[in-house]
């Protein structure tokens, strides 16, 4: 291990190797400049593209073998690929990252002409009474166990919340033999009226994957119910049981092995807040978004966004603004910038980006005023929703006094699962978010002592 | 789906019994398949707390692996003879109720 940080620089660091950020550092590296692509994982792909480990694949077959070109694709370009590579600081506009090995802990500094963060996002967690149970998780949980690990969360599964993603994990599930016993949708969406459907016209291939998926449901004679929500689960060690409400108000209780409950995704912009970007309210009013021309550029020069991290909307706008992000870049970094049509990805990326506000529309958030005063909402702290609420109202009326009082949000997770439910909690009305500090995700000891160096 | 035999197995340690998992899978993947969910305790509350995120974001999943403390579960690969111990003990005194 090094006792000082390894330095390597670059035109360009492409922070994230999932959809947008494979595209961007492919256009990047054909267009003559050096590209690194760090990611935190050990292979390239994101959430989306993750590969299935070599013996898995040899066995069942490729998982998403677009994935497996684009990547080939990259390497093929000469993209500088730096897997289990954390970027957990940045600074002088993202021309400096700092990274760390996340299986030995060597420190690194990086130096760039641009910075791309493709950061990706998570899943969005919601508490209610029983939450922290072990066998409670996230559907994107469930669906890496399905698809990667070809193993079933559970023998009998509940899969609940809201969001268009709940239909491939169902589907997922279901194909490793998994057996549904309820699939809880928040929402009203697939009856939706007139208006909204005329924006899902424009969209038809979307429509028709939908369609596919509950079409695979009904086979299974797995009905969506709407209107209905998980209220509280139960177990000794693990749960056992789920209360559902019906969306007529009933409630029954549902033997179950496994609880799956996500609403949505959370974009990860701590990169770019972290360095000062320009923010504003995403359009469930719960996150700051960094503010970006068409092409992915911030506030800060010289540092883009792409992908989710700009705004949730999924793998195909992910590629498409991961592509014009590259081209920005190339126009104002490469030696010799060939002519590029970009009109077309435009137009894709603003059918794409009306296609999410309509997701956003078809699915919005329950109200976290319905959050019990005694369910745990930082995970990590044990923080409950009254203790927030008790500390917004004694004086703390803001998110980071909040946090100072409560320690919500101060945990191993820092505040990745929590932040967006204690700023609803104690927020004034517009959408906050935990300051993003280095490092911005947790490091092992062992590298600050090593590194000697951390700023 | 393909035809194609099944992955090898190897055996790997949870707690110090002997289990079966695919090499390649998930650590977590290796544990749900063995019927374990509660891995660590919430130091601040002593409660039982499993993997639940399973992208490393949560952190909730931390076990031992190989006699590397504080190992994420969820994005760490099974290897064959890979040692592997939850912390489910109840803590010695909690920090507060």
């Amino acid at each position: 291990m090094a006792d000082v940080m390894a330095e390597s620089e670059a035109d360009v660091a492409v922070v994230g190797g999932g959809p947008s950020g494979l595209h961007a550092a492919l256009v990047l590296a054909r267009g003559g400049l050096s590209v690194v692509l760090l990611d935190e994982s050990d292979t390239l792909g994101g959430q989306y593209y993750k590969r299935r480990a070599e013996q898995l694949t040899a066995a069942f077959g490729d998982f998403r073998p677009r994935g497996t070109e684009l990547i080939r694709q990259v390497r093929a370009a000469g993209v500088d690929c730096r897997t289990g590579t954390l970027v957990w600081g940045a600074e002088d506009a993202g021309r400096t990252l700092f990274t760390s090995d996340v299986h030995t802990g060597a420190l690194g500094r990086m130096s760039t002409r641009a910075t791309l963060a493709a950061t990706g996002a998570y899943e969005r967690s919601l508490p209610f009474p029983g939450w922290t149970l072990p066998g409670v998780v996230t559907p994107g949980f469930a669906l890496h166990l399905a698809t990667m690990d070809r193993v079933p969360v559970g023998s009998r599964v509940v899969l609940a919340g809201t969001g268009p993603f709940l239909l491939p994990v169902a589907c997922a599930l279901l194909e490793v033999g998994v057996r549904i016993e309820a699939l809880v949708e928040l929402n009203h969406p697939y009856r939706p009226s007139a208006s909204v459907v005329g924006g899902a016209l424009r969209q038809p291939a979307r429509l028709a994957e939908a369609a596919r998926y509950l079409l695979t449901l009904a086979r299974h004679g797995v009905r969506v119910e709407q209107g209905a929500r998980v209220l509280a689960a139960y177990g000794d060690t693990q749960v056992t049981a789920v209360d559902i409400a019906g969306a007529d108000g009933s409630v029954r209780r549902v033997e179950t092995d496994a609880l799956c409950v996500g609403f949505g995704f959370r974009p990860s912009t701590e990169l770019p807040r972290l360095l000062g970007c320009r923010t504003q309210a995403d359009p469930t009013g719960t996150e700051q978004l960094p503010v970006v021309d068409g092409d992915g550029a911030t506030s800060v020069d010289g540092l883009y966004v792409a992908g989710d991290c700009a705004g949730i909307a999924g793998v195909h706008a992910a590629g498409v603004r991961g592509q014009l992000a590259a081209h920005a870049i190339l126009r104002r970094l490469a030696p010799e910038p060939a002519p590029m049509r970009v009109a077309g990805l435009r137009r894709r990326a603003r059918a794409l980006n009306r296609f999410a506000a309509l997701a956003d529309r078809l699915y919005p958030l329950p109200a976290m005023a319905d959050i019990p005063d005694d369910t745990q909402v930082c995970r990590c702290e044990g923080v409950s929703a009254g203790q927030i609420r008790q500390a917004a109202a004694t004086g703390w009326n803001d998110l980071h006094g909040t946090k100072a009082a409560t320690r919500a949000g101060m945990g191993p997770c820092q505040g990745r699962e929590c932040g967006h439910i204690v700023a609803a909690l104690a927020g004034r009305g517009e959408a906050e978010s935990f300051a993003a500090r280095m490092p911005v995700r947790p490091l092992p000891m062992t590298a600050t002592v090593e590194g000697q160096e951390v700023p | 789906m393909s035809t194609s035999p099944l992955p090898e197995t190897v055996t790997v340690t949870i707690d110090g019994t002997p289990s079966q998992a695919w090499a390649g899978q998930s650590v977590t993947a290796a544990l749900v398949t063995a019927g374990i969910w509660p891995l660590r305790r919430n130091p601040v509350n002593g409660q039982l707390r499993g993997p639940f995120c399973g992208m490393g974001v949560c952190l909730e999943c931390e076990v031992t692996i190989n006699g590397r403390p504080g190992s994420r579960s969820c994005t760490a690969h099974v290897t064959d003879g890979m040692d592997i111990r939850t912390h489910t003990e109840p803590l010695p005194t909690a920090a507060h109720g």
